[in-house]
C-alpha cells in the first residue's frame, strides 16, 4: 500500500534547495522525521497484519461452528486452512472412531503424489511430511484421537507462517468440532434408524401428550385407524374411538391410566374404531416416559389388531369340538367291538367279523388323522406351492395308475383334447385334488358306473370336470360340503364312510392356486354330480389357448 | 464514489453511448457530497435489507441485509457526530471503523477495511478528484482482498468490487469522462455481481455448501453493487 501515513508537508514533498539546506539541525530533524515515519508505517502494518489474523480466525471459527456434517466440516476446514497457509494443496485425515488409525476424509488442490487412504498412526503422518520439505503437518487436537492435516507449499514457496499459526491456535476448537460433528452424525443415524423402525413397524404405535392429544402416529396406526397426519393434535378419544367401539368405558382409557400412574401396562385388550367405523379388537402394551429427562411427558401405546386372531381362535374351538366328535364315534365303535371280543364268548366267524370291523374303523380313523393333519397344514401357514408346467393329461394318467391297484381304473372315462395347454400348478397338490374328487365319484356312485373326466379352456384357466352317476349333492348343501367336517345329509346317514374334510381340502388347494372348486349338476339333466375346478394355464400358453378357443366349441362347464 | 468532470471536461464525449455524459458535469467530491453519498447508501441498504437477507439465507447464515442495515444506521449517527469540516479521507476511515464495530458477520470487517483503505488513500485532501477516487476504489479492493484472503471468482464482494475498480481506472486512463468512467465501473461491477451465480463459493460460510452454492448470487456481491450504485454521483 502506498498510503501516505503521515500527511504533508512532513513527507518531504518539497525537496527544493533551501537556503538552510546545510543546517545540521534541520538535517537531523529531517532524519528523525523519516525514522518516525518508518516506525509509524511498521506499526501500522503490524496492526494491519494482526487484524488480518484476527479476521481469519473469526472466519475459521464461523465455518467450524456452522458446518453440519463431518464431511462438510472436513471439506471446509481443508479449503480454509489451505487458503490461510497459502498452500497449494491440503489433505485431512480423521482418526477412526475406534482409535484405530486415520482415514483420508478430504483433499483439495493438486496433490503430486498419491496420498494414502489410511494412516496407521501419527508417526505415519509424520513420515509422510518428513519425506517432502514442501509439506507441513498440522495436528488438530490432542492425540489420540488425532486429526491431521497435511499442507503442501506451492513450488518454490513456503507456507504462510501467520496462516499456520492460526491453524495451531484453532487446533483444539477444530478437534472439538470434529468430535461434535461425528457425534452429531452418529445421533442422526441412530435417530433415522429408530424412525425407520417405528415407521416400518407392523404394530400401530400411537403417542399422546399429557392431555391425551395425539403427538405421533406411525403408518401402521394410520392404516389401522384410517386416519392421516391430521389426527395429530386431536384427542385419543376422537382418533382411536375406544369408547365408541366398546373398547372401554369413558373412565378406563389405558393411556390415561399410564399417564396418571406412571406404571406401564404390559398387556391389555381393548377395541378401537377402524377406518370404516368398524370395531377392531386390539391388544398391546402402554407405557409412559419423558422423551428427555425433564422433557414433556408422553404415553405410548403399541397395539396389534387381534381381530383375525380372535376369529381364528373361534374357528379352532369349533374345529376341536368337531374333531373330537369325529374321533369319538369310531373310537366308541372300536372299543365296543374290542370289549365284545374280550368279554363275550364269540363264535370264531363272528369274532373275525368284529376284528374286520375294527380294521375298517381304524383305517377310517387313519384317513381322518391324515386329513386333519392336512387341514392343520393348510391353516397353519400360507401354502407354499411348488409350481411347474405340467399337462393335465399326465395328472389324469397318474390318477388312473393309482386306481389300477384296486382295479377301479376301468370305471374311468377320460375325454381330453390333445391340444390342452399346459397348466402352471403344484402337480402333487392338484393330483391330490383330482384323486379326491375321483375317489368321491367312485365312492358315491353305484358300483361299476363310469366316472368321466373332462377339461376345457376358459379365460386363461383350464376347467377340469369329474362327472359321476351317484346320488348327487342336494342343491342347498353344495356350498356347505366345501366347509370342513360337513357331509351332505343324503350321505351322512349312509354307511359310506367319510370324514367331511376331503372336499374342504380340495377347495383350499384349488384356491391356493387362485382357482375355484364347485359342485353341481351334470349337463343335460343327467343324474349324478359334476365337480369342476379351475387351474391356471401356463402364462406363455394363454394366448395360444385363446386362439384355440376361437376354433373349438369347448366352453366353460356349467356349475 | 463521486467523480468530477471538472478536471477533464474535454473527454466528456469520449464514450458515445454514455447516457450520463450529456448531463451537467458533476462538481468535485467534497466532504458534503461524500456525506450525501453515504446517506444514500444507508437508505439503499435499508431498502434492500430483506432481499439481501433472503439471499444470505441460502448461502450463509441469513443475516447479511439486517447486519448491514444495523451498521449503516450506526454510520448515520456517526455522520451527525463528526464535525462538518472533517475531510473525506478521515470521514471514510471513521465510517470504516464504525462498520467493523457494528456490522455482524464477516461483511463488517470487509466493508470496514475497504472504507478504511480508501480513506487512507484519500489522505487529508479536502476535495477528491477522479484519479484519486479511482485510486481509492483500487485501495478498497486490494485491502478487502487481503483481509478476506479472497480472489476474483471466489464468489465474494470482490467479484463486484474488483472489476468495478479496474474499469474505473482503465476508463479514466483511456480518457473517458468521469461520468462515463463511473458508468463503466458500475456496469463492470454489475457483470461481476451477476457472474457470482455460476460460481462455487470458496470463501465464507457458503464454502461448506460446495457445488450446491451454484445458481445463487452471492449476497456480498449484490450488496456491494447496491452500495456502488448509491455512492455513484448522479
Amino acid at each position: 500500500m502506498t498510503v501516505p501515513i503521515v500527511s504533508d508537508p512532513v513527507g518531504g514533498v518539497d525537496p527544493s534547495p533551501d537556503s538552510r539546506a546545510d543546517d545540521p539541525e534541520l538535517t537531523r530533524l529531517r532524519a528523525r522525521v523519516a525514522q518516525l515515519e518508518r516506525e509509524h508505517r511498521r506499526a501500522f502494518e503490524q496492526a494491519q497484519r494482526e487484524a488480518d489474523v484476527l479476521f481469519a480466525q473469526y472466519q475459521l471459527s464461523q465455518l467450524v461452528a456452522t458446518a453440519a456434517t463431518p464431511s462438510e466440516l472436513s471439506r471446509s476446514v481443508v479449503i480454509e486452512l489451505v487458503r490461510l497457509a497459502g498452500a497449494e494443496s491440503g489433505a485431512l485425515w480423521l482418526a477412526d472412531a475406534g482409535g484405530d488409525g486415520l482415514t483420508l476424509v478430504a483433499a483439495t488442490g493438486p496433490i503430486n503424489q498419491t496420498l494414502p487412504e489410511r494412516l496407521a498412526d501419527l508417526d505415519a503422518a509424520r513420515r509422510l511430511t518428513a519425506a517432502d520439505p514442501a509439506r507441513e503437518l498440522v495436528v488438530l487436537g490432542d492425540e489420540p484421537p488425532a486429526t491431521v492435516l497435511v499442507l503442501t507449499a506451492p513450488p518454490g514457496r513456503t507456507l504462510d507462517r501467520d496462516g499456520l499459526r492460526i491453524a495451531q491456535l484453532a487446533r483444539h476448537e477444530l478437534a472439538v468440532a470434529f468430535v461434535g460433528a461425528r457425534l452429531g452424525a452418529a445421533l442422526d443415524r441412530e435417530r433415522e434408524e429408530l424412525r425407520s423402525v417405528v415407521a416400518g413397524a407392523t404394530d400401530a404405535i400411537v403417542q399422546v401428550d399429557e392431555a391425551r392429544r395425539v403427538v405421533r402416529l406411525n403408518p401402521a396406526a394410520e392404516r389401522l385407524l384410517g386416519v392421516d397426519d391430521t389426527a395429530i393434535g386431536r384427542t385419543c378419544d376422537e382418533v382411536l374411538g375406544c369408547a365408541v367401539a366398546g373398547g372401554h368405558g369413558e373412565d378406563h382409557c389405558p393411556l390415561a391410566e399410564v399417564l396418571a400412574s406412571g406404571q406401564s401396562i404390559a398387556y391389555r385388550e381393548t377395541a378401537l374404531r377402524g377406518g370404516e367405523g368398524e370395531s377392531i379388537q386390539v391388544a398391546g402394551g402402554y407405557s409412559r416416559a419423558p422423551m428427555t429427562p425433564g422433557g414433556p411427558i408422553r404415553a405410548t401405546a403399541i397395539l396389534r389388531d387381534v381381530s383375525a386372531v380372535r376369529a381364528l381362535e373361534q374357528l379352532r374351538e369349533g374345529f376341536v369340538a368337531t374333531v373330537s366328535h369325529e374321533l369319538r364315534t369310531p373310537l366308541a365303535l372300536v372299543r365296543g367291538y374290542a370289549e365284545s371280543i374280550l368279554h363275550l364268548e364269540l363264535a370264531p366267524d363272528q369274532e373275525r367279523e368284529y376284528v374286520d370291523r375294527i380294521h375298517q374303523v381304524t383305517s377310517r380313523l387313519g384317513d381322518l388323522v391324515d386329513q386333519i393333519l392336512d387341514v392343520t397344514h393348510l391353516d397353519a401357514d400360507p401354502l407354499i406351492l411348488e409350481r411347474a408346467p405340467v399337462a393335465f393329461a399326465s395328472l389324469v394318467a397318474r390318477c388312473r395308475g393309482d386306481l389300477a391297484l384296486s382295479g377301479e381304473d376301468s370305471r374311468l372315462v377320460v375325454d381330453l383334447a390333445d391340444d390342452l395347454p399346459p397348466i402352471d400348478v403344484d402337480s402333487a397338490r392338484i393330483g391330490r385334488v383330482l384323486e379326491n374328487l375321483v375317489g368321491n365319484a367312485l365312492k358315491y356312485a353305484p358300483a361299476g358306473s363310469p366316472v368321466k373326466i373332462g377339461a376345457s379352456v376358459s379365460d386363461g384357466w383350464l376347467w377340469a370336470t369329474v362327472d359321476d352317476e351317484g346320488v348327487g349333492v342336494p342343491e342347498e348343501e353344495r356350498g356347505l360340503v366345501l366347509e370342513p367336517f360337513h357331509r351332505a345329509w343324503n350321505v351322512r346317514e349312509s354307511r359310506i364312510p367319510g370324514t367331511g374334510l376331503g372336499l374342504y381340502i380340495c377347495r383350499r388347494l384349488v384356491e391356493a392356486h387362485g382357482g375355484r372348486l364347485s359342485l353341481g349338476e351334470r349337463p343335460n339333466g343327467a343324474p349324478g354330480t359334476r365337480a369342476s375346478f379351475s387351474m391356471p394355464i401356463l402364462a406363455g400358453a394363454r394366448l395360444q389357448a385363446a386362439e384355440l378357443r376361437g376354433h373349438r366349441s369347448v366352453g366353460p362347464p356349467r356349475g | 464514489m463521486r467523480l468530477s468532470s471538472a478536471t477533464r471536461p474535454e473527454t466528456a464525449s469520449a464514450v458515445s453511448h454514455d447516457p450520463i455524459a450529456a448531463a451537467a458535469p458533476p462538481p468535485l467530491v467534497d466532504a458534503a457530497r461524500l456525506r450525501a453519498g453515504i446517506r444514500r447508501a444507508a437508505r439503499a441498504v435499508d431498502r434492500h435489507a430483506a432481499a439481501l437477507t433472503r439471499l444470505d439465507a441460502v448461502l450463509g447464515d441469513g443475516d447479511h441485509g439486517d447486519n448491514l442495515a444495523t451498521g449503516f444506521r450506526a454510520v448515520l449517527e456517526l455522520l451527525d457526530e463528526l464535525p462538518a469540516e472533517t475531510p473525506p479521507g478521515d470521514l471514510l476511515r471513521a465510517v470504516g471503523h464504525r462498520l467493523v464495530a457494528t456490522v455482524g458477520g464477516a461483511s463488517g470487517p470487509l466493508y470496514g477495511t475497504a472504507c478504511i483503505e480508501a480513506g487512507f488513500h484519500a489522505g487529508d485532501v479536502a476535495v477528491l478528484d477522479p484519479p484519486l477516487v479511482a485510486g481509492m476504489l483500487e485501495a478498497a479492493a486490494a485491502g478487502l482482498a487481503r483481509r478476506g484472503r479472497c480472489a476474483v471468482g471466489d464468489k465474494t464482494i470482490l467479484d463486484t468490487l474488483r472489476p468495478a475498480a479496474d474499469a474505473l481506472g482503465a476508463a479514466l486512463a483511456g480518457g473517458a469522462s468521469p461520468a462515463a468512467a463511473q458508468w463503466a465501473a458500475i456496469e463492470a461491477g454489475r457483470r461481476g455481481m451477476r457472474s457470482t451465480a455460476g460460481m462455487i463459493a470458496r470463501r465464507g460460510l457458503a464454502l461448506r455448501l460446495g457445488e450446491r452454492s451454484i445458481g445463487h448470487r452471492d449476497p456480498g456481491a449484490v450488496s456491494c453493487l447496491v452500495l456502488l450504485l448509491a455512492l455513484a454521483e448522479r
